[in-house]
């Protein structure tokens, strides 16, 4: 099914990229299976969004190649199969609801009218079709971020922090149609500072200054780091101790 | 190349449009209105009275003349003549506003004759010295003994073009469809845009396989769209006079200026069109050196006035001095200026070598705008 002969949906060999004197991304190597979902976690600053941006092609490695559906990014045929959701939302604040939606919709080339409806009924803004963007609420501009990232059905799915703000009935059901569309063989990497979240990923990255510490299932992680408490683990992995300082001995 | 994804970037634009009211005014209703104030400042405006006091020696005929001149004479204004004893006394009444004029012949017959005006005013001094020139040929004429059977000739004056009683409205007129389409779509094309790049949209807009030539050609329809419709009311505008009759209270009035266009509409707003594709990815271009919109206004003074200044608006291009001739001819207004002119005023066609290259300009600057406008858009793949 993917040209690339090690079956990964999205794959980074050694890549890097540097801004000025800020190694943002530092040889990171990642292989991402169809149907599953990753979760991206590490502090403010570790490189997740950078990470995010070059494999969605849209920027440029400074060295080493990212690679989706066996395509070598950036490569701009493989955009219309891919859905990027960005951390901060880039929403049109005169257009409506509709109106967002049916561009971003245009642009990536679908035109169906259910496949408009169902990203808008998925994301509960049906009733809200009308209403131009700037008189959402915070969360409801991040809902109508998703449905645009979500509306052309793409193969891979990134989502930098799609959550934030979105209240815990309806994040439920966001987890719930990842899930689905997994089932369905989407590939879905998300960054995320939510620990609960990343309980519903099939695998983590932890990442920190730009490198991965640590990557598999969430049971994995704890066991390994002899804790229960995700975010303990994590701090084990980062060499820190539970008030989050660096550790007299590395383990 | 796609199609539906340049109509989708014009169509959003579209969209934006209508929900702002705003802009529709500035747009729409802004355009008309200063080209009503221009045309009703022009044509009415009150030439005023003209008084002139006249300083001349004991018995000199000059001054009598000059008054039956001025009471014969059909002039746009009154003028009214006074003695004054003496030249002190005729600049104190032009100094303190009693006068517009003040003439002091020197000597009984002939000699020179000194003209003094307020100053502040050039263009009202021209025109009224002018008037004064043909008084005064009138005035010698009628000094001269009849039995000599001499008299000094007066001008007919006549135009090839327009009539000899044109105003500067009619001169001015087709430039003002040129400069506002210039001027507001470069506005709002350079303040949409800069909102893209820092609103975040642009690099949404690149996550999607829109090509950056779809994105500037979409710019260009949307905005385009809009200008085409601007110059439209615009040429409507000045071209219709429509008499509407008293009713009630209300006195009649004319809707329109009614400036007499003797070339095709249709080649007017090709040149209108043309000019506003240029400005659209002239906007797209400028507004990435821009941070904020208020940087994007201080692309005025940069851009706009010299090209009202130098584009031929007010003076022609030929009458610039030397070293300001070579720029005036790479701004596209000048283009549009002259294309404007030759087919409003002088009825010029497509035939006419002089409007085939401004269209051929126009439409080469707007071609090397969508280029340069496409290059400043930033991405890691075409
Ligand atoms: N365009 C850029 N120019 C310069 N430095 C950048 C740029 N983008 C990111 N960086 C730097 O790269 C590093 C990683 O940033 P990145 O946005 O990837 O972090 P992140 O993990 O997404 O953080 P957060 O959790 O806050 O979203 C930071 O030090 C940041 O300052
Ligand atoms: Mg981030």
């Amino acid at each position: 099914m993917h040209p690339s002969g090690s079956g990964a949906a999205v794959e980074a060999v050694d890549l890097h990229k540097v801004f000025g004197p800020i190694h943002a991304v530092d040889g990171i190597d990642l292989a991402l299976r169809p149907g599953r979902i990753y979760g991206l976690l590490g502090p403010n600053g570790s490189g997740k969004t950078t990470l995010i941006r070059l494999l969605a092609g849209l920027a440029r490695p400074t060295a080493g190649e990212a690679r989706v559906l066996g395509t070598r990014m950036p490569s701009r045929p493989m955009l219309a199969r891919i859905g990027y959701m960005p951390q901060a939302e880039a929403l049109y604040p005169e257009l409506s609801v509709a109106e967002n939606l049916g561009f971003f919709a245009r642009l990536e080339g679908t035109v169906s009218r259910a496949a408009m409806d169902r990203a808008l009924e998925l994301v509960e803004l049906g009733e809200r079709r009308a209403t131009p963007a700037m008189h959402l609420s915070g969360g409801m501009r991040r809902r109508l971020s998703l449905a645009c990232t979500l509306v052309h059905e793409p193969p891979v799915l990134f989502l930098d922090e799609p959550t934030v703000g979105v209240d815990p009935a309806l994040r439920v059901q966001f987890w719930s149609h990842f899930r689905r569309l997994a089932g369905a063989g989407t590939t879905i990497l998300v960054a995320s500072h939510v620990m609960d979240e990343a309980d519903r990923c099939d695998e983590l990255v932890f990442v920190r200054s730009g490198k991965v510490i640590a990557q598999g299932t969430s049971a994995e992680l704890r066991s390994g780091a002899g804790t229960t408490d995700l975010e303990a683990a994590f701090l084990h992995y980062a060499g820190l101790d539970a008030e989050g300082r660096p550790l007299e001995t590395a383990p | 190349m796609s199609a539906s994804r340049i109509l989708a970037v014009a169509r959003r634009i579209a969209q934006g449009f209508r929900r702002d009211e705003r802009t529709l005014g500035l747009v729409f209703v802004v355009p008309i209105v200063i080209t009503l104030l221009l045309g009703w400042v022009i044509r009415d405006s009150e030439a005023g009275d003209v008084r002139i006091a006249v300083v001349a020696a004991e018995g000199s005929p000059i001054a009598d003349a000059l008054r039956t001149a001025a009471e014969d004479a059909d002039l746009a204004f009154e003028v009214t003549v006074d003695d004054v004893a003496d030249e002190a006394e005729a600049r104190d009444r032009v100094r303190d506003g009693e006068a517009e004029v003040a003439i002091i012949v020197a000597g009984l017959r002939g000699g020179p004759i000194t003209v003094v005006t307020e100053g502040t005013d050039p263009s009202g001094d021209a025109a009224r010295i002018g008037a004064l020139q043909a008084l005064m040929v009138r005035a010698v004429t009628t000094l001269l003994p009849p039995e000599l059977g001499i008299a000094v000739p007066e001008f007919e004056h006549e135009t090839v073009f327009l009539s000899a009683d044109a105003d500067s409205l009619d001169v001015l007129a087709p430039v003002f469809l040129g400069y506002f389409a210039y001027f507001f779509v470069f506005i709002l094309t350079g303040i949409s845009f800069l909102r893209e790049r820092v609103g975040g949209t642009l690099e949404r807009l690149l996550a999607t396989p829109v090509t950056r030539g779809e994105i500037v050609l979409g710019y260009g329809l949307g905005f385009g769209f809009f200008a085409t419709l601007q110059v439209l009311v615009l040429i409507g505008f000045t071209l219709i006079a429509l008499e509407v009759p008293a009713i009630g209270p209300i006195p009649a009035f004319t809707i329109g200026l009614g400036v007499s266009s003797i070339g095709s509409p249709a080649l007017l707003f090709l040149l209108a069109v043309l000019l506003a594709l240029g400005a659209v990815n002239l906007g797209i271009f400028l507004s990435t050196f821009a941070r904020t919109e208020l940087q994007v206004i201080q692309f005025i003074p940069v851009v706009i006035v010299p090209q009202g200044l130098l584009g031929g608006i007010f003076w022609p291009i030929d009458r610039l001095p030397d070293i300001l001739q070579p720029v005036a001819q790479v701004l596209p207004v000048t283009y549009a200026v002259d294309g404007l002119r030759e087919v409003m005023l002088r009825g010029a066609d497509l035939s006419s070598p002089s409007v085939q290259l401004d269209l051929a300009v126009l439409a080469g600057i707007a071609l090397f705008f969508v280029a340069l406008a496409s290059r400043t858009i930033k991405r890691e793949v075409a």
